[in-house]
């Protein structure tokens, strides 16, 4: 029987110290981070350096990766100290760094040999000249665009050795990443610095002006509805055997911004499609349960991006929304008693005695129950959980274990 | 010296341009290049860089698009052919592009342009160190910026002075799909003169359009640097680009002219604020009355755009 051994990497966000050990616990081999300089999402939560260490400290034991994102197109000034950052990164064991703008890559490569670079996707590299050139220039590893099609991935394959990882889940800048100045023109906020305000998600005027200053509008058709570049997000569970036999070193999720409640179901499905294809690729089938499972995080509908074509009006947001079922995260497993079967759980929404809800694990576990007996941290008997954060226990149906997470159809 | 560079929109204008004393034409095929008013075949290249030379003057061939696998195959034998020509340098967006050039073509020389994310001294000496001659600097970079790059950097800094600004690309057709989905059939191409506008602000009108390199948008108002040459000047900013992209024909080489007389004024020591004014006030009757102008980042602060 056919396996494979080299399997890809899967690579999750990770915006807080909770989200990089939810992401490892839940399958991810790697996670991206951000620090408190030099990238590019200044709204995600960001790592101080001890955190991490305690990050790093995680990931190894669980032979698991942390790369830092300093994917910030800099400024005059801006890479200040950046010498003194990379070297600190380095010394805390993180295992790369994911840069875009040459400046920095130059500065890592100088003045902290050993740390290795990937070029970020906002460098747009969509060709394997792009991709020998970074090679030549000692990268690790080229993030690809998100405009290259599968067919691309493999010539591109077949002609460089550097390391490539390519986005399978998630949202997707409408431009060539980097190359999106929209919000620097009208929010007065620098895409390429961090202060991208999604302009291309907002409703505008289409028009021509037949006269000078006359704007004569061409929006609407009978919907009424207004112009708009947003897009739906992508995902590529349907296209695991591809991206395992293109030889993809890793298979990047994005979302830093994104709830533990994503970063866990989206990791935990890959983990597993990954690992079921890899051990008989020949015999594989493909699991609905993963899709279905996708579409509880999601937050719009999802699509292929380029992988296969060009997109079409399809897989832009128009018109009515399909109504997408929304899953809310409602608590996490601290501890279970075999004995008893109780599980003691942290909340995080609220809920309460009545409610169907569903655990979920690492390796995929899942079940659905009732919940009809609820004890607070006295062991009180209580009819539901309404405060953020409170310990409670319930009787659960099957055994959980830390880390397993509760969620509930809104 | 100051270096006047001008787009064409046509073998006949690209003589016009260099017959009314600009000194290097911008121009090339939109195969290879990006947003280009016209797409030239090799033989009008070869055309223009011929008239070009007689006239002791130069040609630089826009080779700044993103090239996917389809397309980069065909870069080798392109870069050859324009080497072959002689044309003076082309411009440069993709590494790859790069690495093609040194192998295949080795003595063309290459400016880097890949606009929006060339916005600091130490990324431009990176390309310098890699063989560029020179460097196109993003827009979005304000005066008190240029000020802080210009020491540092060797090679010329090419500045549009004149012209819009492109401020997104993207590979997706956005306007055809915004059209197939409210089942209008519509011309996306630049000849059709479409633009957006803001939510809430109706007298904004970015351009847009679409064309092989997919879908690109303008800043609303486009840059005019007249005004501000004297400090260009002073702080050895002298290599200026005019834009022609959505500035039509005689009106187009009559702005360029008035660049022309900025620059003959600066070369014999009659710049004055006055002749500023002049040629300002022309400048602003001949452009298109549906486009505004407005001096971009060069005006605004550092801290004004984080």
């Amino acid at each position: 029987m056919r396996t494979i051994t080299k399997k890809p990497e899967v690579l999750a966000p990770a915006g807080t110290l909770e989200k990089l050990k939810t992401a490892i616990h839940y399958g991810a081999d790697a996670v991206y981070i951000g620090g408190d300089a030099y990238g590019l999402r200044s709204r995600a939560g960001n790592f101080s350096f001890d955190e991490m260490r305690e990050g790093v400290a995680f990931a190894k034991e669980r032979h698991a990766k942390v790369y830092v994102a300093a994917n910030m197109v800099t400024h005059e000034g801006d890479a200040d100290g950046a010498g003194e950052f990379f070297r600190t990164l380095r010394d805390i064991g993180i295992h790369a760094v994911i840069v875009s703008d040459p400046a920095l890559i130059e500065i890592c490569a100088t003045e902290s040999p050993g740390l290795p670079i990937h070029l970020s996707t906002q460098a747009s590299a969509t060709n394997y000249e792009t991709l020998e050139f970074w090679r030549e220039e000692g990268l690790e590893r080229v993030v690809l665009a998100r405009e290259v099609g599968m067919e691309e991935v493999q010539a591109i394959r077949e002609k460089t050795s550097v390391e490539i990882e390519a986005f399978i889940h998630g949202a997707m800048c409408i431009s060539y990443s980097g190359r999106c100045v929209l919000s620097n023109h009208m929010s007065q906020r620098d895409a390429n610095r961090g202060g991208c305000s999604q302009s291309c998600r907002w409703k505008y005027d289409l028009f021509d002006m037949p006269y000078a200053g006359e704007h004569r509008s061409l929006v609407g058709g009978e919907t009424e509805e207004p112009f708009s570049m947003s897009a739906v997000d992508m995902s590529m569970i349907h296209h695991i055997p591809e991206l395992v036999e293109n030889g993809i070193d890793s298979l990047k999720i994005e979302g830093r911004m994104k709830s533990i409640h994503y970063v866990s179901t989206v990791s935990n499905v890959y983990r597993q499609a990954i690992d079921t294809y890899c051990a008989d690729p020949d015999n594989y089938v493909f699991n609905q349960e993963w899709e279905d499972e996708l579409w509880k995080v999601a937050q719009r509908e999802l699509s292929t991006g380029f992988y296969y074509g060009v997109p079409t009006e399809d897989e832009q947001l128009f018109g009515k929304r399909r109504k997408i079922p929304v899953y809310g995260f409602i608590g996490q497993v601290l501890s279970y008693d075999e004995e008893t079967q109780i599980a003691t759980i942290q909340q995080r929404n609220n809920f309460g005695v009545g409610d169907e809800v569903e655990f979920y694990g690492p390796g995929f576990t899942h079940f659905t129950q009732t919940v009809d007996v609820l004890w607070n941290e006295d062991e009180e008997v209580i009819d539901r959980a309404p405060n953020a954060m409170m310990i409670v226990k319930t009787k659960v149906a099957a055994p959980v274990k830390p880390f397993d997470m509760m969620r509930k159809k809104k | 010296m100051i270096e006047l560079i001008a787009t064409a929109e046509s073998v006949a204008q690209g003589k016009a341009l260099i017959d009314c004393g600009i000194d290097t034409l911008y121009i090339g095929e939109d195969f290879y290049g990006l947003r280009l008013p016209y797409s030239f075949s090799l033989e009008e290249i070869e055309e223009l860089t011929t008239y070009a030379h007689q006239a002791n003057k130069e040609v630089c061939v826009a080779v700044n698009a993103l090239f996917h696998q389809d397309r980069i195959e065909k870069v080798a034998p392109y870069l050859k052919a324009l080497e072959a020509i002689k044309i003076d340098r082309v411009t440069v967006g993709d590494p790859g592009v790069i690495r093609i050039l040194k192998k295949e073509a080795p003595t063309l020389k290459f400016v880097y342009d890949a606009q929006i994310l060339v916005t600091s001294a130490n990324q431009i000496n990176f390309w310098v160190n890699r063989g560029a001659v020179g460097a196109v600097l993003a827009r979005e970079v304000t005066y008190e910026e240029l000020q802080i790059i210009r020491p540092q950097v060797q090679v010329p800094i090419e500045m549009l002075v004149y012209g819009a600004t492109c401020i997104h690309q993207s590979k997706r057709p956005l306007v055809e799909n915004y059209f197939h989905f409210i089942e209008e059939e519509e011309d996306t191409s630049k000849e059709r003169g479409l633009f957006i506008s803001e939510p809430k602000k109706e007298d904004t009108h970015y351009s847009i359009y679409e064309d092989i390199n997919g879908t690109h948008i303008f800043a609303d108002n486009d840059i005019n640097l007249m005004p501000e040459l004297d400090k260009l000047i002073n702080n050895d900013f002298a290599q200026w680009k005019l834009e022609g992209i959505y500035t039509k024909g005689d009106t187009f080489v009559a702005i360029v002219q008035l660049f022309v007389q900025a620059k003959e004024a600066f070369e014999a020591g009659k710049w004055t604020p006055a002749l500023m004014e002049i040629l300002n006030q022309q400048l602003i009757e001949l452009h298109p009355a549906e486009r505004g102008l407005d001096e971009g980042f060069f005006v605004k602060n550092p801290g004004d755009v984080k």
